[in-house]
């Protein structure tokens, strides 16, 4: 049997989100260079959501980021480069050809998939999630090249092994979807009214929207549940639970602190952008700060979970923390929705 | 790669991807390291999978004293919920909770079990028993 093989020359960098990363990447390759954190505020990769009344691997669903392929989706609009996004191919075959023929035209891909059955991954991290992300840029014989932005170097995975992790199902089930971009970008790109829209937009979703589980507000019900958890739950659980935040917040894939350093990196990039505008510069050290809380927080938070029967910290304390951090949330994007610019 | 393992994991398999974070410092700039996981993230993910082998070997138990069908097990090995199931094996709740039963477990037809070892990814002779 004769080997085919197509591998695209893709430059693969790692980087703290999978998403906004494999974004960058994607841009790279069509020659416009824009860093991670930028492609992750332009693309309003930031958000929270706490839903308790949906169970995820046995505890409450928690969320530091946005529904999966906005960011690639938002930034491309925002700075108006053709892109392609397949939502959903019914026939998985299909989809494996529709991926092979973009190779063979030079295009790398990204695709959405589910974790469980990466087999790349360390076991440890194989969790029922489905909102990851990767690029397949060449093919040789039966395996396909990955770059998946969480991982230090380019992977090797089979036709079926990526089949499978395609069409994994569950909650958010991928379904075959992909993206690209269309075409190489040969104008010079004004990435300045992106920034409005993309900065516009997160602060609305952190605290304009009128929904208590979504955003700060979310943050502080949170923050309020947590200390209600050890007479509910029993201490046990409550480890468990608070487990699940500060897996969710600072596990592979969210730069720390659940994206809060990369969104200051993106304030910080954006505020030289405008001749050092004075107040995005602000913001971005607030945001510093406020994720050197977050992972102050883990920390507290781990220690307690070391100890599951006698908690060093007791909840309330934990609670006020958040609260806290909450607060200092807020003021970031209260002061990012006066901006004048 | 081997020779540089986390020393913070005793497991050689956590030990051996690095991640890329970010930090902050007070004089204004935001960092990017390529590392390790630290002490903490070790911490909750351990916690995390010493709940998980305690549901897989409670489960294994009751299956063997025949309290519960195969498919329990199964299930928690996957890590998966009966809601999930349901997803991942196109049937609906109710009935894989009925299914979790020994005797109706065995008067499975044929369509179902495959239904079911093709979620957990075997075989239907590999279903009908635990390791």
């Amino acid at each position: 049997m004769e080997t085919t093989k197509t591998i695209i020359n893709y430059t693969h960098r790692q980087a703290g989100h999978c998403e906004s990363g494999a974004t960058s990447n994607l841009f790279k390759f069509n020659g416009l260079e824009l860093s991670e954190p930028m492609a992750f505020g332009i693309g309003n990769g930031l958000y929270f959501s706490y839903i308790p009344f949906l169970k995820i691997q046995f505890a409450p669903m928690i969320s530091f980021r946005n529904l999966p392929n906005t960011v690639f989706k938002r930034s491309t609009e925002y700075m108006g480069i053709e892109a392609t996004v397949v939502k959903k191919i019914k026939d998985p075959k299909e989809a494996m050809e529709m991926l092979d023929r973009n190779l063979e035209r030079g295009i790398p891909t990204g695709c959405q998939v589910g974790v469980f059955q990466l087999t790349f991954f360390p076991p440890e991290y194989r969790m029922h999630y489905n909102m990851h992300n990767l690029v397949v840029f060449g093919k040789e014989g039966n395996m396909y090249h990955i770059s998946d932005t969480v991982m230090e170097h380019p992977q090797l995975l089979s036709y079926d092994d990526l089949l499978r992790v395609r069409y994994a199902k569950g909650a958010f089930a991928p379904q075959g979807k992909m993206y690209w971009i269309n075409h190489p970008v040969d104008r010079p790109i004004d990435l300045k009214p992106a920034i409005i829209k993309g900065i516009k937009k997160t602060v609305y979703e952190m605290i304009g929207i009128p929904f208590p589980l979504i955003g700060v507000k979310g943050l502080r019900w949170m923050a309020r549940d947590i200390k209600k958890w050890p007479k509910k739950h029993g201490e046990d659980k409550a480890a468990f639970y608070l487990g699940q935040i500060l897996r969710m917040a600072e596990d592979f894939g969210t730069g720390g602190a659940g994206f809060r350093y990369i969104y200051g990196a993106f304030l910080k990039e954006a505020g030289e952008m405008f001749n050092n505008h004075q107040e995005l510069l602000e913001a971005s050290d607030m945001m510093g700060r406020t994720a050197n809380k977050w992972r102050e927080f883990t920390y507290i938070g781990a220690r307690n979970c070391k100890n599951r029967s006698k908690p060093e910290e007791d909840y309330g304390t934990l609670s006020q923390k958040l609260l806290e951090i909450a607060a200092d949330e807020e003021n970031v994007y209260k002061k990012l929705k006066n901006l004048k610019f | 790669m081997e020779e540089n393992t986390n020393p913070v994991y005793k497991d050689k398999a956590y030990g051996q991807y690095r991640e890329l974070s970010y930090s902050y410092e007070d004089g204004g700039q935001f960092q990017k390291t390529v590392g390790f996981h630290g002490e903490a993230d070790r911490v909750i993910l351990q916690q995390a999978w010493d709940l998980f082998h305690e549901r897989i070997e409670e489960a294994r138990q009751r299956v063997i004293s025949g309290k519960v069908s195969p498919v329990v097990y199964y299930m928690e090995k996957n890590l998966l919920d009966p809601l999930n199931l349901s997803m991942m094996a196109g049937i609906a709740v109710w009935r894989v909770k009925w299914h979790f039963r020994p005797g109706v477990f065995k008067r499975l037809s044929e369509s179902t079990l495959q239904k079911y070892a093709a979620a957990f990814n075997i075989t239907i002779d590999q279903l009908k028993k635990v390791e």
